[in-house]
């Protein structure tokens, strides 16, 4: 009887244990003191223009007496879950990076600060690109300030080409093709190597040549959102990557393009060629983690069209930052933004970062760097994600990562993988606004 | 003095409620009386319910609202009844999260149980040194985090780099390299349920082994000498007399299993395909990745209650098999 008791009692508690578990997310109280201004930056910076966060931090520092400033660095994967439980338990912090596609569920949902009062005192703000103030607009008002572009392009190993018989960098799809073929045949009988490094959830190389071949994500038609991602022009692009992905590459086809960094899986020397961002460039070079003896080795070119000639449209990336409205120091966090955003910090991010500054005025820092010409280049022809409020939600769900991953696995036909993906999009895409 | 006071030491209210004085106490001395027991459980209660209670009165009141991400800053939900349960009824999508948990749940807890009375009675056949070993193995085994073992194993399975691979190929079993244990879910979950028995075996091996070594040996030298096998020995003798400590390891197996968590989230690097979703992720899923923080305390609670429910029927069914024999 007791051995029982005690047996329904351990029970009870498991079970009660367990519901307070799944509640998870319990709220810790806010602890900052005034003095502390705690931004969040994206990896990528810690990775390839730490330059310029430490340089902004001293000058901060010079300027505001007596004030902390505490960078922690983020990873893309769970940034935005973390964002939002800091949200809840009052953490959240004062600056924070976002993707330029992911501030406008953000800024629907009114948690960032409208800056639009602000706007005159951030630098070169006449002249920021269009693409990122448009990510930071909703409604006619600002709420975050523009901080870099991206482009992606092909990175490759200029020794394999050669050594594989390929005389130039290729003009057309075709052509890329036959070169990787080329790469396959030479260096192929080494386990692991690619001639074109491509992970199985890589959406953002993946839907570039959907839009290659004319298909787009979804459209905004009589006041709705519809998927098209099983268009007749999108599922083109979509065999087309898994096509070319299986004679090419071995990377892993369940992770994505940051687990492991594929300039680090570059680094190590299987791989011909990737679809990379100009910062990576540089990470592959890295005297800790990465090869610097590659350094007269790589090279980088934009990834050519199907149609001979033309470049195929690039994921026209990049990131702003914001300052939530939980902030205690806003105007300290607007003044971290203002040296971080200056020309000084702008120009660290172009030589350092090999990444576009957020203003048209200061194009000409990479216009003659053999580094970024082929990024800038790629850049004239881009694709964006749709501009839906709900948008970022397609992307915490998953959908392109998971569509991308069952087509290259072969999981599921490309036709059924697409338009159940599209499905999903849609159902996202219409659902009102919380 | 010892042996003599013993009976009447250990229980005072026995002596005192047999004695002859016990009409005669006053009135507050018995309301104390009857009601000391509650008093000296209040402290516990209270931290019970202030601990447990309170998140679970949260919990279950978020489920009943619409809680966004604008919510998180006002603070405020809008309640809206039963909508967000209804939604997960409706949901073709939760029920094969709940199948996929059940299944998952059988069979972890079967193959848990499975090998721990395995190596319980290899322990107990086991000299002593070896048993040692093996103990020290077993408790090791119990003492490593989950995130260290999930990795590990990760590793171990790695598509490039992983010794399982590597091993199968050298082996001949096939082709290997560049095997990814994850691309299907039902390798995947191979791989998950590996991590999940692996560390559950300990406690459960640990347990019985301690109650095999009270089963009576005259028992089963008796039915040694009568011509039972090991087999037969095992069903009619050890099984019966520790069917107490098996119901309880398989309730709390049941439990634990249920809503396995860190191990899918972490070999998944904090993405799991949907493919991965047990009720558990699902729940984290909904609530922290979409942001739909109502919705995921719903099947939060959903979860509970399947849970109860089945530990419940399962605790009841085996007490009742327990007493017919």
């Amino acid at each position: 009887m007791t051995r029982r008791m005690i047996g329904a009692l351990a029970l009870a508690a498991a079970v009660l244990a367990s519901a307070v578990a799944a509640s998870a997310g319990s709220s810790s109280p806010n602890r900052q003191t005034a003095t502390k201004v705690v931004i969040w930056l994206q990896n990528d910076a810690k990775n390839g223009w730490e330059e310029m966060v430490t340089s902004t931090n001293d000058a901060f520092r010079a300027k505001h007496a007596g004030v902390e400033v505490d960078v922690q660095y983020q990873g893309w994967g769970d940034h935005l879950t973390k964002f939002d439980a800091a949200l809840a338990g009052g953490t959240a912090p004062d600056v924070i990076e976002f993707g330029n596609s992911e501030t406008s569920t953000y800024m629907a949902a009114k948690l960032l600060q409208d800056v639009t009062k602000q706007k005159a005192s951030f630098p070169n703000s006449k002249t920021w690109l269009k693409g990122l103030t448009d990510s930071c607009s909703y409604n006619g008002k600002l709420y975050c300030v523009p901080y870099y572009a991206g482009a992606r392009a092909v990175i490759y190993r200029k020794d394999q080409y050669k050594a594989a018989g390929v005389k130039s960098t290729p003009k057309s799809l075709a052509q890329f093709r036959a070169a990787g073929l080329k790469l396959m045949k030479k260096y192929g009988k080494q386990r692991n190597y690619s001639a074109l490094y491509f992970p199985g959830q890589y959406w953002y190389a993946g839907l570039s040549f959907v839009y290659d071949y004319g298909g787009k994500i979804a459209e905004f038609k009589n006041g709705k959102w519809k998927g098209t991602l099983n268009s007749p022009q999108a599922l083109q692009g979509l065999n087309q990557v898994k096509s070319m992905v299986k004679a090419l590459s071995r990377a892993n086809k369940t992770t994505d393009e940051a687990n492991p960094q594929q300039a680090l899986v570059f680094s190590k020397g299987r791989v011909g060629s990737m679809i990379g961002n100009g910062w990576e460039w540089p990470y592959a070079l890295d005297e800790k983690l990465g090869n610097p003896s590659l350094a007269k080795k790589m090279g980088a070119y934009p990834m050519p069209s199907h149609i001979a000639g033309k470049y195929m449209p690039t994921f026209l990336g990049g990131s702003d930052v914001a300052v939530p409205v939980t902030s205690k120091n806003k105007a300290l966090a607007y003044d971290w933004i203002r040296i971080f955003t200056s020309n000084a910090s702008m120009r660290k991010l172009a030589t350092v970062g090999k990444q576009i500054p957020n203003s048209t005025s200061l194009a000409s820092i990479n216009a003659k760097n053999p580094q970024l010409a082929p990024f800038t280049n790629a850049s004239r022809s881009s694709w964006f994600v749709p501009t839906a409020p709900n948008w970022v939600k397609v992307e915490k769900a998953r959908v392109l990562k998971s569509l991308f991953q069952a087509i290259i696995t072969g999981k599921q036909s490309v036709k059924k993988a697409a338009t159940s993906a599209s499905n999903q999009i849609t159902k996202i895409l219409n659902e009102p606004v919380k | 003095m010892s042996s003599q006071s013993g009976s009447e030491a250990g229980f005072p209210a026995l002596t005192a409620a047999a004695g002859p004085h016990v009409r005669r106490r006053p009135f507050h001395e018995r309301t104390f009386r009857a009601l000391s027991p509650y008093l000296l459980l209040a402290p516990a209660a209270v931290v019970i319910i202030a601990v447990l209670g309170y998140p679970l009165y949260l919990l279950t009141r978020l489920s009943f609202e619409e809680f966004g991400l604008a919510s998180l800053v006002s603070k405020k939900g809008t309640w809206i009844g039963l909508d967000n349960y209804s939604q997960i009824f409706h949901d073709r999508q939760f029920w094969t999260v709940l199948f996929r948990t059940v299944v998952f749940t059988v069979v972890n807890v079967g193959l848990t149980m499975v090998f721990g009375t395995l190596i319980a009675l290899l322990l107990a056949q086991l000299g002593r040194s070896m048993r040692l070993l093996l103990t020290t193995g077993l408790v090791l085994v119990w003492a490593t985090p989950v995130i260290v073992a999930v990795n590990i194993f990760r590793w171990m399975v790695d598509y490039e780099f992983g010794v399982l691979n590597w091993t199968l190929t050298e082996l001949h079993i096939g082709d290997f390299l560049n095997k990814d244990w994850f691309a299907d879910s039902t390798t995947g979950f191979a791989v998950i349920t590996a991590i999940v028995v692996w560390g559950a075996i300990p406690f459960v091996a640990i347990t019985i082994y301690a109650g095999l070594s009270q089963v009576p040996t005259e028992l089963v030298e008796a039915a040694e000498i009568d011509g039972a096998r090991r087999w037969r020995i095992f069903k009619d003798i050890t099984l019966p007399l520790l069917l107490p400590i098996f119901v309880i390891l398989t309730s709390l197996s049941i439990i634990w299993d249920f809503q396995v968590f860190n191990q899918i989230w972490i070999a998944r690097g904090s993405e799991p395909e949907e493919d991965y979703w047990l009720m558990s992720v699902s729940s984290f899923a909904q609530a922290f990745s979409l942001g739909e923080y109502g919705f995921g305390a719903a099947i939060a609670l959903v979860m509970v209650c399947v849970m109860f429910l089945a530990t419940f029927v399962y605790l009841r069914q085996m007490i009742r098999m327990g007493e017919t024999r």
